[in-house]
């Protein structure tokens, strides 16, 4: 009846939506490895409106509509955050600016081709497999060790070696007295090599990764590769990498997001007072 | 609806207990052996809402299905194993350890070990009225002893503490003579997450956790880069400087969220006040 009711109150969705999206952002200020989501809004399919046909004539175009919005998809910026030292021998954090054929990635990570075809940045991830065998990704790379050697998260996920194993220690070994090289192998202090060496996942479009929460993330199709020493990627020990939440931005949004309900809700209230006015006072006798 | 909240609300918590736990490390500044500990957080499980194939549009960058995580939480407290500056005390009995180890005493007369960094070591008399080298609060210090058994360090009467570099421990009369009365025992802890901090300033070997496979026994030599001094303690690791800044830090999300909180509170009480007559 009337559409911007429907309009209006598709609006109030969304922008709740936006809202809790910005606020699980601001709940992971602190999160090591965290990455920010965004939810980009997209209008409804368009509809041809017309005129129905009065006493037999043709029914009469109107024009397009578009009339409500949705909460289209839940997109991560899988960017690089700050790193912070913490001189803690369990802690890795990835650095990585992989380049792709001189192409210029933007701040959200986009490139345009030539063609006009986009292309993201390829991201790297620590690997891990999780209790049910299968592979996942982070960036959180907060391990611990646990008695019987292994290298996990705090979750209790494996994180795998090159040989696709999961990294045990040697017994007696800890990862102080560990060092890691440059290409991502953990050595003793006196140089010994444990044939241990960090598994990096490069994943060519990074949105192709779906949240599973406890930072860590799923590849929905595609596979990952391991990177290459051409891949300008580095791990460094004793570093955590921040989560890269725009605090700013955060807030701000909030507040739009929060004033942009307020206006749908005003709207809803205008319509209600039109109904009003059709319903009691139009048809109304004397 | 009401997801904002239940996010703010989670984090929170967790900010709180970061809280909690930079004003334990603030409080402990001065804790002989204390080690600073910093809170570990994780992104909450996510919910994943189905979408029909008809979702996926030009344009749209991820996979189908839209995902949304309930906030944070903290899984997990990290200590920070880093050496504390040594403080010259001049007391006999009190140790420090140069590098990553740490000492080892028996909290009970069965024997039960525990582990400690804190050397205020004291001699005090135990149920057979001999003098034993115990911590602060009484726990005999674990050495081996000249004739290769384990047990405590007795000091007999008149003779004085001398403890070397690599942890044999001398008593010394006053003519100088000199004897043997043990060696101290250090442990390095090779898998510090099977360490817990329980009271008194001591660590024990996690519930499940194999003793031999979490601590190691050592001897200090200069190959480990591991030594007793005499006459030192270990002040506490806790660096004041990056306390009060992660502090502030945290504050500030803690404020932000509890913004959060109020923002969804508002967004609730326009959708209670849509009918407006």
């Amino acid at each position: 009846m009337i559409r911007g009711l429907y309009s209006a109150a598709s609006g109030l969705i969304s922008q709740q939506r936006r809202h809790d999206t910005i606020t699980n952002n601001i709940a992971n200020i602190e999160t090591v490895g965290y990455k920010q989501n965004t939810t980009p809004l997209r209008s409804f399919n368009e509809m041809l409106l017309s005129m129905t046909g009065v006493d037999g004539q043709n029914s009469n175009k109107i024009g397009t509509w578009t009339g409500n919005v949705f909460a289209e998809e839940s997109l991560t910026y899988h960017l690089q955050g700050d790193l912070t030292e913490t001189n803690n021998r369990n802690d890795f954090a990835i650095l990585s600016n992989i380049a792709v054929d001189d192409l210029v990635f933007d701040q959200s990570g986009k490139a345009v081709r030539a063609n006009g075809e986009v292309v993201f940045q390829p991201q790297a991830y620590f690997t891990l497999q999780n209790a049910q065998g299968e592979a996942r990704y982070t960036r959180g790379g907060q391990f611990s060790v646990t008695s019987e050697g292994y290298l996990t998260t705090n979750t209790g996920d494996y994180v795998l070696g090159t040989n696709n194993e999961p990294i045990q220690l040697p017994a007696g070994t800890s990862l102080d007295g560990l060092v890691l090289t440059s290409d991502r192998r953990l050595v003793t202090s006196t140089g010994e090599d444990t044939g241990l060496q960090l598994l990096i996942s490069r994943i060519d479009n990074p949105n192709d990764l779906i949240r599973e929460g406890d930072g860590n993330f799923r590849l929905a199709e595609g596979t990952a590769e391991p990177i290459t020493e051409d891949d300008a990627v580095e791990v460094r020990q004793g570093y955590i990498e921040n989560s890269n939440v725009d605090v700013l931005q955060a807030s701000v949004d909030m507040m739009a997001a929060a004033r942009a309900y307020e206006a749908n809700q005003k709207i809803v209230q205008y319509y209600d007072g039109t109904l009003q006015k059709t319903a009691n006072e139009i048809g109304r006798v004397g | 609806m009401n997801s904002s909240m239940i996010k703010a609300l989670n984090s929170m918590n967790s900010y709180q207990l970061k809280m909690d736990l930079i004003s334990n490390n603030v409080a402990n500044m001065n804790t002989v052996g204390y080690k600073s500990k910093s809170a570990v957080f994780e992104d909450l499980l996510t919910t994943m809402e189905q979408q029909p194939e008809g979702f996926s549009r030009d344009g749209r960058l991820t996979p189908l299905g839209f995902n949304q995580g309930w906030g944070s939480k903290v899984t997990g407290i990290a200590t920070d194993f880093t050496q504390g500056p040594l403080k010259e005390t001049g007391v006999l009995t009190d140790l420090a350890i140069e590098g990553n180890a740490l000492f080892e005493v028996t909290v009970d007369d069965a024997g039960t070990l525990a582990y400690t960094k804190d050397g205020s070591f004291q001699i005090s008399i135990n149920g057979n009225r001999e003098a034993v080298l115990t911590t602060n609060q009484g726990y005999p210090v674990q050495a081996t002893l000249p004739d290769g058994s384990q047990g405590s360090i007795i000091i007999p009467d008149g003779y004085a503490l001398k403890i070397e570099a690599d942890g044999n421990v001398y008593g010394v009369n006053e003519r100088g003579a000199q004897v043997s009365l043990g060696r101290i025992n250090l442990v390095n802890p090779v898998r510090p997450d099977g360490l817990v901090q329980v009271a008194d300033n001591l660590f024990s070997v996690a519930t499940g956790a194999n003793a031999n496979e979490v601590v190691n026994r050592i001897i200090p030599d200069s190959q480990n880069r591991i030594a007793i001094r005499q006459g030192f303690l270990e002040q506490s690791n806790v660096d004041y400087t990056k306390e009060m800044t992660d502090l502030m830090k945290v504050q500030r999300a803690y404020q932000l969220a509890a913004r959060a909180l109020s923002s969804s509170d508002t967004l609730m009480q326009l959708a209670n006040n849509l009918r407006n007559n």
